[in-house]
């Protein structure tokens, strides 16, 4: 499966975020998308998931049964900030999600085998999710996305505020999903994209431009990237 | 001196220059008027420097007129004072409060984004920066008052004298006060301006103002003489505190003090509004562990919405019917009990049924509903693209509809009810068809403004991320929605014209709006960034 982005602009104001991007993402691959502060990584997101419109470009995806659209089900989105149904409980929101999708979940589980999939202690999963804590909702939205399968899964700064052993939960969770779809995590931290993904990415000046690792090590390529933001940003 | 008068003013010009254009940016259609870099252009600085300027002449003496005709002016009136008694009902009403006044309302006390700024962040000399802008904030408000004092006094019978002695005896209790709330904050005690208000003081507060406002009612007001002795004794006493103000040591621990971390925490109002806001509408949902629902999908999001959230829809919903029961019935009792106001009824109703559109209006549970969904719901799901699909969209829009219309449709069934047994009980009409059509236009009304709401919220999801309302067209909607239904109270058209007419229009109206959705709902209904 390849996904396909086209001439994709977006412009606030005066200033030009998105330049007529073209770019390929694989299947299978986890990519690291990495920008300065405001080089427009999650306008490039909320663009693909269709929350703002651009001004121009167009997303295709191209899989065993030919070249189609993008449509919103293809998507998974997970936010810095999780956002999930604070009136429902955790097992209430799952249990509407998979009744939502029954259609489309293959081999559903019970309930409490995806809970205890995810880490999530018995006592919480009937507490209002508005009573979660960070990294406890953090992981109800990865649950969704887990169950949803969706062919791209977007994550935006997904890792930052978790406490070290759920975000290494997270990271082996990600690992073993990336399977046959394509996972493109934006990011400020340079070791986890290094660690985590298999192609790295920059958005600057409004452009997505791959970074070869070649032979580098990883100090090497870490100094190869900065200095590829630096020059961009000094061009 | 003058040094730091200087910096003091172009530090409360910049921010009140950025403040200008930036809320003209957020103007509807203005707003594009003003270019994203406008806060580094010239001819847009001076612009919103002069606006700075004319607000700052302005309030001098907007707020001076303003107090001087709400506190005291239009009590005279009320009271029917005459004006050889007029000079002592003035000093009657001013020298408490102007004493009150200098405690809670004291530039030398109260916390202000200028101060934080030089103070705090820009590190500026706390005793020079705090002094320099208490004299000029005291000629300001003397120059003020002079002027508002003289104006009005004279023309309500005071003598010049007494007018300026007003002003003198103004800035003299601002600053006798400085002392007494210095030496409280030396002591560790709570300072005026940050006194929290508990019920007893404010009971005492109210039963000292009302006290303040009833003595003249039966001829009791403070004499003359001692109005005098104390506005003398005041200004004496501002004499003596003028040395203690200028040699006062802490104003950098009382600034530390005056601008806590609480009043820099409330110091971006748009953030804590937005903050107040979410935690209102989350402090909704209820706790009940035995809700559930055996529902499924949309239906089952939908159910336990509702229980979740039974307090803001079905409680305030059961309240107000209890309250339009309660008064409807009284006044069919009226009506009966008195046949003379019952027939002055009997001929208002018969005219005057619009007045009841601003009452659906103001019943109505509409956007309660819509904030408490977005909020609480639509915030987080619309992240989800199953969410956003046109099939889930419709769905859950027709669910939604139903629930609101079940919501408004309890007190507005009773109240059509109640309004047709009214217009029986006080004589009746001829025609028996009016009672019917009172009725049905109510109900009609009451899923008129379901529709209404839930449409606008369908159409152009008026939250951004933040939950914020940012859009201009929805304020204008509701604005116009308001006005429209508001005028209503003043339209007098036959009962039974009216209700038909309404009728006709509610089903158009919810035909149209339902088609809207339909078509531009999936394409609309989206979070913004």
């Amino acid at each position: 499966m390849r996904f396909f982005i086209e001439n994709l602009s977006k412009k606030y104001d005066d200033k030009q975020v998105l330049r007529d991007i073209t770019f390929t993402f694989d299947s299978g691959k986890i990519y690291g998308l990495l920008g300065r502060n405001g080089a427009g990584k999650t306008t490039l997101f909320n663009c693909i998931n269709g929350d703002i419109s651009s001004d121009s470009g167009k997303f295709t995806l191209l899989t065993d049964t030919g070249s189609r659209e993008l449509m919103s089900e293809d998507i998974g989105y997970v936010l810095s900030t999780p956002t999930v149904p604070e009136f429902l409980t955790g097992r209430e929101f799952l249990k509407f999600f998979t009744e939502i999708h029954a259609d489309k979940i293959q081999d559903l589980k019970p309930l409490d085998v995806y809970f205890d999939y995810m880490g999530i202690d018995r006592i919480d999963r009937d507490k209002l999710l508005k009573d979660y804590s960070h990294g406890m909702k953090n992981k109800m939205q990865m649950l969704i996305n887990f169950i949803a399968q969706p062919n791209i899964l977007l994550l935006d700064e997904p890792l930052t505020s978790l406490d070290v052993v759920v975000a290494e939960e997270m990271k082996q969770l990600l690992r073993s999903l990336k399977g046959n779809k394509i996972t493109i995590l934006s990011t400020h931290i340079m070791d986890l994209a290094l660690d985590l993904c298999d192609e790295i990415v920059l958005l600057n000046h409004g452009v997505l431009e791959p970074v070869y690792k070649s032979d580098l090590d990883n100090n090497e390529f870490k100094d190869k990237i900065i200095a590829a933001l630096r020059e961009d940003n000094n061009a | 001196m003058l040094k730091t008068l200087l910096i003091s003013f172009k530090l409360k010009n910049a921010y009140r220059v950025n403040s200008i254009l930036y809320a003209c940016r957020q103007i509807p259609l203005i707003g594009k008027l003003f270019p994203p870099d406008v806060y580094s252009m010239t001819g847009f600085k001076v612009f919103a420097y002069i606006i700075s300027i004319l607000w700052q002449f302005f309030t001098m003496f907007a707020f001076k007129i303003a107090y001087f005709f709400f506190a005291v002016t239009v009590w005279c009136g009320v009271f029917e004072i005459n004006r050889a008694d007029s000079p002592r009902f003035f000093l009657h009403l001013l020298v408490p409060l102007t004493i009150a006044g200098a405690f809670v309302n004291n530039y030398m006390f109260t916390p202000e984004k200028h101060k934080y700024y030089a103070m705090i962040q820009l590190g500026m000399d706390a005793k020079s920066f705090t002094l320099v802008n208490y004299f000029f904030n005291l000629a300001r408000h003397f120059i003020g008052f002079t002027v508002v004092a003289i104006f009005i006094g004279l023309d309500n019978g005071m003598a010049l004298w007494e007018c300026l002695m007003i002003s003198v005896f103004g800035i003299a209790a601002k600053t006798a006060v400085c002392p007494i709330e210095m030496i409280r904050f030396k002591k560790g005690k709570k300072l005026a301006t940050k006194a929290k208000l508990n019920v007893l003081t404010m009971l005492l507060g109210i039963a000292f103002i009302m006290g303040l406002y009833i003595l003249p009612v039966f001829g009791y007001m403070i004499p003359l003489t001692v109005s005098y002795a104390v506005m003398a004794a005041v200004i004496a006493a501002a004499v003596i505190a003028l040395p203690y103000i200028l040699k006062f040591k802490e104003y950098r621990a009382l600034n530390k003090e005056i601008l806590n971390a609480e009043f820099v925490s409330q110091m971006d109002s748009k953030a804590v509004k937005q903050q107040n806001f979410r935690k209102n509408t989350q402090k909704n949902i209820s706790a009940d562990a035995d809700i559930t629902s055996d529902k499924s999908g949309f239906e089952y999001l939908n159910e336990l919405f509702v229980k979740r959230h039974k307090k803001i829809l079905w409680g305030s919903s059961v309240k107000i019917t209890v309250v339009l029961a309660v008064v409807l019935t009284l006044l069919c009792i009226i009506s009966v009990l008195t046949p003379k106001e019952a027939e002055e009824l009997n001929d208002y109703i018969g005219k005057s049924l619009p007045y009841f559109v601003f009452i659906m209006y103001a019943i109505n549970r509409g956007m309660q509903f819509t904030q408490a969904l977005f909020v609480n719901c639509d915030h987080s799901l619309l992240t989800y693209p199953f969410y956003k699909q046109p099939k889930s969209i419709l769905n859950l829009f027709r669910i939604r509809l139903r629930e609101i219309i079940k919501v408004n449709l309890l007190p507005a069934a009773v109240g059509g009810i109640g309004i047709s047994a009214l217009l029986f009980f006080s004589g009746g009409t001829d025609n028996p068809v009016t009672y019917g059509v009172i009725f049905v236009s109510m109900c009609a009304l009451s899923v008129f403004f379901s529709v209404h709401y839930l449409t606008i919220y369908y159409l152009l999801q008026p939250y951004n991320a933040g939950t914020e309302i940012k859009n201009g067209t929805y304020r204008i909607i509701t604005t116009v929605t308001y006005l429209v239904c508001y005028w209503m109270i003043y339209v007098e058209v036959p009962a039974l014209l009216f209700g038909a007419l309404t009728i006709v229009f509610c089903v158009l109206y919810i035909a149209v709006a339902c088609l809207l959705v339909y078509k531009f709902a999936p394409k609309t209904f989206r979070i913004h960034s």
